[in-house]
Formats: C-alpha cells, sequence, structure tokens
C-alpha cells in the first residue's frame, strides 16, 4: 500500500507545521489515529475529514488512492 | 443537471479584497437581460471585531479549492432547482489577506421578481458559510491571530 499524501488546512497545517503529511491507513479510523499521534492537539481539536472532497463522519477502508483533507471549521464570509 | 441551465464548475474565488466597483460592473452587465426585474445582493465585509483586548485588523483566507468548487456548483445546481425562475447567480468569495473594512464575500442573485431573487441569496449565503471549506486566520492588530470559525 503507497502512503497517502494528507492535505492539511486553517490552523490544523499551522499546527503540523506543514500543508501535507504522508500516511499509511487502510481505514479512516486508523488514519485519524495515526494524524492525532503526530500532530500536538489534534486529538482537542474540532476537525473533519473529506475524502474525496467529501466530509466521512463513519469509518470507512481506504486503498490509498483517495484524495484525504483535514479539515479545521469553516470560516467563510 | 438541469438540461436549460447547464452549470459548470466555475471559479468564485478573487485574491485579495473584492473591489466595491466591480459591483456596479456586474449590475451595469445584465442591462440587456431584460426578463430581469429584481437584482439581490449580499456582501460581506470584514468587521474590527474587538478580540482579547485587541481588534481584528484583517482576515487572511485560505482554501480547500477543490472541494469548495464542487461544494459550490452542487449548491448552485441545488439552488436553480429550488428557484427555476433565477435568471443568474454570481458568487465571489476572496482568498489571502483582507483587510477590515474591505468586502470578503458576494452573493447576487438576479429574477423576474424579487421573491426569489431575495429567498436564493439568503439560503445560499448560510449554505456557502456552512459547506465550503474556507478558513480564515483573524490577524490582530497587535499581531497575535485567531482562527475564525462560522456559528
Amino acid at each position: 500500500m503507497q502512503p497517502m499524501n494528507v492535505l492539511l488546512f486553517g490552523s490544523i497545517a499551522e499546527k503540523a507545521g506543514t500543508s501535507t503529511t504522508d500516511v499509511q491507513a487502510d481505514s479512516l479510523s486508523a488514519l485519524r489515529g495515526q494524524l492525532e499521534q503526530r500532530i500536538a492537539d489534534l486529538s482537542e481539536m474540532s476537525y473533519a475529514i473529506a475524502v474525496d472532497r467529501r466530509i466521512v463522519r463513519e469509518d470507512m477502508p481506504l486503498t490509498g488512492q483517495e484524495e484525504i483533507a483535514v479539515l479545521p471549521p469553516f470560516a467563510g464570509g | 443537471m438541469s438540461t436549460t441551465k447547464p452549470h459548470k464548475v466555475k471559479d468564485i474565488f478573487v485574491d485579495g479584497p473584492i473591489d466595491p466597483a466591480t459591483i456596479g460592473t456586474s449590475i451595469a452587465k445584465h442591462a440587456t437581460r431584460t426578463d430581469i426585474g429584481a437584482h439581490e445582493i449580499f456582501l460581506g465585509q470584514v468587521r474590527a471585531d474587538a478580540l482579547d483586548g485587541a481588534t481584528v485588523r484583517a482576515i487572511e483566507y485560505t482554501a480547500y479549492r477543490e472541494m469548495a468548487l464542487e461544494r459550490m456548483t452542487a449548491i448552485r445546481e441545488e439552488a436553480f432547482a429550488r428557484w427555476p425562475q433565477l435568471t443568474c447567480l454570481h458568487v465571489h468569495h476572496s482568498l489571502g489577506v483582507v483587510k477590515a473594512g474591505e468586502l470578503c464575500f458576494m452573493v447576487f442573485a438576479s429574477a423576474p421578481h424579487r421573491i426569489a431573487a431575495r429567498e436564493a441569496v439568503a439560503w445560499l449565503v448560510d449554505r456557502i458559510k456552512a459547506e465550503l471549506p474556507i478558513f480564515g486566520k483573524e490577524v490582530l492588530s497587535d499581531s497575535r491571530h485567531v482562527w475564525k470559525r462560522n456559528a
């Protein structure tokens, strides 16, 4: 399985000190766990994960081909 | 997908503030559409909120551009489905730094009659604020910053 290039935005990119990070995970919950280990305070932050540009709340299997993004609260307008 | 009004993915983002002059130009461009009887416009302006003993000087916007444009296309199609009378719809949102007092957001709808245009704009503003992955860093007068979040 290829590591996935996860996109980070806003306050989460700031915390991580980068706008992308490589993660290898076969499910969304595994990915979440790895991100929360890697990015300080992420588990305390409010965020959503988008898989192929759609927010996914439940767990799901990942093939490694998906476009994953970690999104802090929206602030448009 | 509607067969009468194809909606391709349009870019809504502009670099920096929205120039108030573009609103006048935009209205003037609709003069040839004489089936229009009403324009409704929402303009969002950056507010100098007081935060922690400092004042918001500017908001620096970033976005997950691809997802934002996909969501916007879907919301736009839903708006035309809900208010088939809409003649046209224009949305602009800033990216980058917008200072307090400058415009960051515009939703502009036109229709033969006012109700559709008015309802559509109010609905669109709420949907866009809730669903587009746009992020805002409020830069304070003492150069600290706070990440904005919509209620």
